[in-house]
């Protein structure tokens, strides 16, 4: 079984080792243990509420119950941008116009902002190589959407993310070599890392405070603002099917866009649906065909807990769970749990089976 | 003999001749459309006629006449206060040192600040010459009769001068400061941007620019080459600037770059070195070569004499001067060294 939860100290090595395998891209979590064990213990005093919400960092593990180990993470970030400045570029338009030149042109400009200041990035998110495929990612993703719908007041009402933007094989990202470097004598790859290592704000300083008007940029670096990486593409459709846009602002180093939604607008939050749970005692028998999954999640800030269970296990108002997945989830007969889709199908099986509940219950009974 | 005198409406023809005949030239000042510098004459005639409005930007425009054929060979002009009541565009040259203690790290940044600083300072301008005469005594008169001018009436100028020189463009017209920045603002070479400067002002093509300062490492390597560098062409009016004791300091055209001349109206040369005087005939021609000016606001003549050395305030210089300032014996004149 998959169950996420909180990230543990014992975490430590599977997360190194998953830093280590994703090598560079991956800016807020570098293969560095002394920095690792500052996230994890972030991380515990988040969900122990021993800092102030806005300073939480919610870091959760996916963890093989068989193999007792962490093989993914996924965290959010309360608010970014309190205790330093949290710099992108926004993507804006400068018109001149004159109509006794008969001049009307736009002129796309690059304004540096700290907008996003005081909203909440879902960040970080690594699985391991074993673990891929299956639904893994999407429940390390959407786990998230699960736990900002729960605890709203912890956060803003926007949430946004990040995404990696384009770069070469040999970690050459055309927008740094065109503007960052024209300003800071330093491979990207270094400044990334740099970057990772809590150093994003000092880089951001010194860079240009001024618009900068694309046409003076060369082609190569206006053709990557506002793009993702190649790997990342998957991560921006996912998003995208959740509701994510494109805010207009981009990473000040590399041009990757940033994808924002109203937490009350992602599609995880608006197709969940609260049950209660009931203990099965006979042995889950699945139906013919092939099963829609549906995420689970108890209401604890503290011992937050996701898994997928069979959407057939899932009836007008109740849940039913074997043992073994309620405990999993630290629930009992009677608590309420709450659900939603793992897969964009198209149609949620939580309301579809609401659906058919009302005409067929009784030839299911 | 070479004459400098106010530009009068008689002289358009010629004066539209030599603003055709030197090229594009976004500064000059100088339009080549007859309606514009007919306008310009008006304004000049009104101008040597003096305003009644303490307030209101005089801007003087003189010509060179060879007094053998009575043709107008140059043109020069003084601009009271530069953008006579509208902003005066400049970039100013600067540095910002991006650095960090944290990292341990320094950069020093060039950047371009749009200004306006200049506004409303004395402004040599609209300065064409035959090219012939490049380089000439008559080169030098045309250029330094306007400090004849400025120390004659030194109450209608400002304590600063400035004098804008041509940036760099190709043999094929292209000005490279213009393609790396101008351009993208407006989608027209520097040739048609030029003949709207000239048509409607400079101030409004300035306008259209960008208001945000500019940074210096992402221009062209071609623009970045011509910042505050004069055009070929301009050495000599640059080096005759020079000597008159201007200098170039951190501003630049907005168009093309090149330099903003500046120098403290009471330090310049001409001004220094000029002394008032009574005029007096001298029989021969031997003398010390010498600028000579007079004739007042309105009917202000300057031109190239020889002159006697005297002990007294007495300006003893051939009776064909006197013919050419308009001017008899005892009548109050200037002088100031070739």
């Amino acid at each position: 079984m998959l169950v996420i939860r909180p990230l543990q100290e014992n975490d430590l090595e599977a997360l190194y080792a998953m830093a280590q395998s994703a090598g560079k891209g991956l800016t807020t979590l570098p293969a560095d243990r002394d920095l690792l064990r500052r996230k994890i213990r972030h991380a515990r005093e988040t969900f122990d509420q021993r800092c102030a919400p806005e300073a939480g960092l919610h870091l959760f593990a996916l963890e093989d119950t068989e193999l007792e180990q962490c093989v993914g993470i996924s965290g959010i970030q309360a608010r970014v941008g309190l205790d330093e400045v949290f710099y992108n570029y926004r993507l804006s338009v400068t018109v001149n116009a004159s109509r006794e030149l008969g001049v009307h042109v736009r002129t796309p400009t690059l304004h540096l902002s700290n907008d996003m200041t005081d909203t909440s990035e879902i960040c970080s998110l690594l699985l391991s190589d074993s673990h891929r495929g299956g639904g893994n990612g999407l429940l390390l993703s959407r786990c998230r959407f699960m736990f900002l719908d729960h605890f709203r007041k912890h956060f803003s009402e926007k949430v946004f993310a990040e995404m990696r933007g384009v770069s070469d094989k040999e970690g050459r990202s055309p927008l740094w070599d065109a503007l960052g470097r024209q300003f800071f004598d330093m491979d990207f790859t270094e400044a990334d890392v740099l970057s990772g290592l809590g150093n994003k704000s000092f880089i951001a300083e010194l860079m240009p405070k001024f618009p900068i008007y694309l046409p003076m940029l060369p082609d190569e670096a206006r053709a990557v603002i506002g793009r993702v990486h190649d790997n990342t593409a998957p991560a921006l459709k996912m998003l995208q099917a959740e509701g994510f846009n494109f805010n207009g602002m981009v990473d000040i180093f590399d041009g990757g866009p940033v994808v924002e939604a109203f937490i009350h607008n992602v599609r995880t939050v608006r197709d969940s649906a609260d049950r209660i749970v009931m203990i099965r005692s006979k042995p889950y028998v699945p139906e013919q065909g092939r099963q829609e999954e549906v995420m689970v999640c108890n209401g604890s800030f503290r011992n937050f807990r996701v898994t997928t269970v069979p959407a057939d296990c899932v009836s007008i108002d109740t849940i039913s769970l074997s043992a073994s997945v309620a405990k999993a989830l630290e629930v009992e007969a009677g608590d309420r749990v709450r659900l939603a889709p793992l897969k964009d199908t198209g149609q949620n099986p939580i309301n579809h089976y609401r659906n058919t509940n009302h005409v067929g219950r009784s030839s299911r009974a | 003999m070479w004459l400098v005198r106010p530009a009068q409406p008689g002289d358009l023809k010629a004066i539209l001749e030599l603003a055709g005949g030197v090229g594009p030239r976004m500064s000059s000042t100088l339009p080549r459309k007859d309606e514009a510098l007919a306008e310009k004459i008006e304004q000049s005639v009104r101008a040597f006629e003096g305003s009644q409005d303490p307030d209101e930007t005089l801007r003087f425009l003189f010509v060179l006449e060879d007094t053998d054929t009575g043709a107008v060979r140059g043109v020069a002009g003084i601009d009271s206060r530069a953008g006579h009541g509208q902003p005066f565009y400049n970039y100013r040259q600067d540095a910002l040192i991006h650095a960090s203690h944290e990292l341990g790290v320094s950069r020093r940044v060039d950047v371009l600040y749009p200004s306006h600083a200049l506004t409303d300072h004395t402004l040599l301008c609209a300065f064409t010459i035959d090219p012939e005469l490049r380089g000439t005594d008559a080169f030098e008169l045309l250029s330094r009769a306007r400090m004849m001018f400025i120390a004659s009436h030194r109450h209608l100028f400002t304590d600063q001068i400035v004098v804008e020189i041509q940036g760099v463009q190709t043999d094929t017209g292209e000005v490279p400061f213009w393609d790396s920045l101008g351009r993208h603002f407006f989608n027209m070479d520097f040739e048609t941007a030029d003949q709207y400067s000239g048509a409607l002002s400079k101030t409004f093509i300035a306008e259209l620019m960008p208001p945000n300062p500019i940074y210096v490492t992402l221009l062209s390597p071609e623009a970045q080459a011509a910042l505050g560098q004069a055009h070929e062409k301009t050495r000599p009016t640059y080096e005759l600037l020079q000597r008159e004791g201007f200098s170039a300091g951190a501003y630049l055209d907005i168009f093309d770059a090149g330099p903003v001349l500046e120098a403290r109206t009471d330090h310049l040369k001409t001004i220094v070195s000029s002394l008032a005087g009574t005029l007096h005939g001298n029989p021969s021609e031997d003398g010390e070569p010498c600028l000579i000016s007079g004739g007042g606001q309105g009917k202000f003549r300057c031109t190239v004499t020889s002159m006697a050395e005297t002990l007294t305030r007495d300006i003893k210089v051939p009776v064909k001067t006197w013919h050419c300032l308009g001017l008899d014996s005892g009548e109050q004149v200037r002088v100031s060294p070739l």
